[in-house]
């Protein structure tokens, strides 16, 4: 059997090393404020006083890739419930980054909100 | 005012139900002890006063939240003479601490609690997509919905996971409803007040089980994990659900502790109970680490049974305090949310079994996993322990010793369970692997830094960090 001294002032060694760098890596970062930015849910401050209390609306965004946007539309507008689909008579645009192209035709623009974000509306769901 | 107001109730029903299972405290551990499972269960009991206020429709919550107290305090007062087991100090005598260590063990705190604490303020929304893609999100729901709030478990969102547990969003939506307004401060404190009591929990355990030196050795191992303290503050469910999971094992080796020594009381199994019926309530792995201590439990009550200690009489005050959470959930489960996606396609689950690659893969990220979940630098703290546990030789009882494997076993049965579930997923394994195995681990780390030290005993500790060697029991 091996001296245990050692060995336990390696397991406070080894916390000590990670509490180090713990305080060394904390730190504000501009990074925090882009990751707040969005989920404060300011875009669609807007949008939301345009919209019903409750009920299910459509959404369409700028690509597939971005889910995160829609994620972060979902919340932003809760209680409504945003469904991933145009197929709905009232529908979010959510285009933070890229401005609208193509929309499907049976889309109609009802109000721009700014910042990317649009109320449509779907004349073939209604 | 109100947010204090609710704070105070909250802590306040905690500590009465808390009270109900353990006599007043007669150390600063034990009080320690009391105050941390006290947060703990006081926010799983407004989260489930909530629930059935919401589902009641009768949202009078300052009605409801002094009614509880009101109850608890009757019940209390009604059974404590009855029921309350003091919590004995059942750690070796004598032992005096190391300066060095205590000088360490306050760097690592004070080190955690600058990191947690700027990192909550810096993030007030949470960090990682499932603060707001599912926590957060059903809080809100069932904060803003009023009336509709079945709207947040609408199949129309099934990427938030409606059939996910209550617990966090539920207590969110108490303390918001109870001000009157949603604000990030109480996702933030709540984040930070798991975090902490997590390892207040663990030193009380510890202190009042083992030794002094391995309450400070046992909490500074959690406060160095950086992931841990960092996902603390990122409003998940996971460090909640860590909590409830060490708070089981805690109580049951408190009573367990206190039957070798010949005090009989069955208030604590029911503690542990509540304790696991409340992770089960948190995470939908908590009933897996549910049906595991159950088990785990029932196998070590079989091997110790006698006339005076009968397998059933151990089960059933886990069981009695488990049944009404367990029905709440099932409830939840059955008439609110729609199901769950990782059962949905019996063929497809059965076809992934068979595919070994899959084990590899996972088995491959369990190892890999192991030494870097929590994030720490240069040393990962699982291999130093694992490496210790083997060098060292353990002082404890054979008692001891099955109640460790029993819980052990435990863990490691959730542990399997989990295994089960990256098999059978429906998403990309590796994406799933990617993005939970790490938190998933995290779950078992408190508990698993709990039963180390447990297993170990006072002895290895005795001499080797400045303590005197413990007298023979």
């Amino acid at each position: 059997m091996l001296s245990c001294k050692p060995c336990l002032w390696i397991l406070v060694v080894a916390c000590l090393l990670s509490s180090g760098r713990m305080l060394v890596n904390s730190r504000w970062t501009g990074e925090d404020a882009a990751e707040n930015q969005p989920r404060s849910g300011q875009r669609f401050a807007g949008l939301r006083e345009a919209l019903p209390q409750r009920g299910v609306i459509g959404y369409i965004g700028q690509s597939q890739d971005s889910v995160g946007h829609y994620y972060l539309a979902q919340y932003a507008l809760a209680p409504l419930v945003v469904d991933f689909s145009p197929n709905h008579p009232m529908v979010v645009g959510n285009f933070p980054t890229t401005p609208p192209q193509n929309l499907p035709t049976n889309l109609k623009l009802l109000r721009d909100f700014g910042n990317g974000v649009l109320l449509l509306t779907n004349e073939d769901a209604k | 005012m109100a947010i204090a107001l609710a704070g105070i109730l909250c802590v306040t029903t905690g500590f009465l139900v808390v009270a109900l299972g353990l006599a007043p405290p007669s150390s600063r551990s034990t009080l320690l002890l009391r105050i941390s499972l006290s947060a703990g269960f006081g926010l799983a009991v407004f989260s489930m006063t909530y629930f059935l206020a919401r589902w009641s429709g009768f949202l009078h919550l300052w009605t409801i939240d002094g009614a509880v107290c009101a109850i608890l305090l009757v019940a209390l007062l009604s059974l404590r003479k009855h029921h309350a087991s003091a919590v004995p100090d059942l750690k070796a005598p004598a032992q005096a601490t190391s300066k060095c260590l205590l000088v360490a063990f306050g760097f690592a705190l004070l080190a955690a609690l600058y990191s947690g604490v700027l990192r909550a303020l810096a993030r007030p929304y949470g960090s990682g997509w499932d603060s707001f893609a599912i926590w957060n999100l059903h809080a809100r729901f069932l904060f803003r919905s009023g009336i509709y709030w079945r709207d947040g478990f609408s199949p129309l969102i099934p990427w938030s996971h409606p059939d996910y547990p209550l617990l966090l969003p539920a207590a969110l939506a108490h303390f918001w409803t109870v001000m009157g307004r949603e604000t990030t401060a109480v996702p933030t404190t709540i984040g930070l007040i798991f975090t902490f009591i997590t390892v207040g929990l663990l030193f009380s355990g510890l202190d009042i089980l083992v030794s002094r030196t391995s309450a400070l050795l046992g909490a500074m191992c959690l406060l160095s994990t950086p992931f841990f303290i960092d996902l603390g503050t990122w409003q998940y469910a996971d460090v909640p659900l860590s909590f409830f999971i060490l708070a089981t094992l805690v109580l049951l080796h408190l009573h367990d502790g206190f039957a070798i020594r010949g005090i009989e009381s069955r208030s604590p199994l029911a503690l542990a109970g509540l304790a696991a019926g409340f992770a089960a309530w948190t995470k939908n792995e908590g009933v897996l680490f549910l049906l595991a201590i159950l088990l785990a439990r029932m196998w070590l009550t079989s091997r110790q049974s006698s006339p005076l200690r009968r397998p059933i009489s151990q089960i059933a005050p886990m069981l009695l305090a488990v049944a009404p959470i367990f029905a709440l959930i099932a409830f939840f489960k059955r008439a609110i949310a729609p199901p769950g996606d990782l059962f949905s396609d019996p063929a497809t689950m059965l076809h992934k079994l068979g595919d070994l690659s899959r084990y590899g893969a996972v088995l491959k990220w369990y190892g890999r996993e192991l030494v870097r979940f929590g994030d720490w630098w240069l040393i990962p703290l699982p291999i130093v322990m694992l490496v210790l546990y083997f060098l060292m030789r353990s002082n404890i009882g054979g008692r001891e010793k099955e109640t460790v494997r029993a819980s052990a076993a435990a863990l490691i049965l959730t542990l399997a369970g989990y295994f089960f579930i990256y098999l059978i997923t429906p998403r990309d394994i590796y994406w799933h692997l990617r993005f939970s195995l790490n938190r998933l681990f995290l779950h078992l780390w408190p508990s698993a830094i709990f039963l180390f030290f447990v297993a170990l005993g006072s002895k290895p500790f005795a001499n080797r960090v400045g303590d005197p060697e413990p007298s023979a029991p």
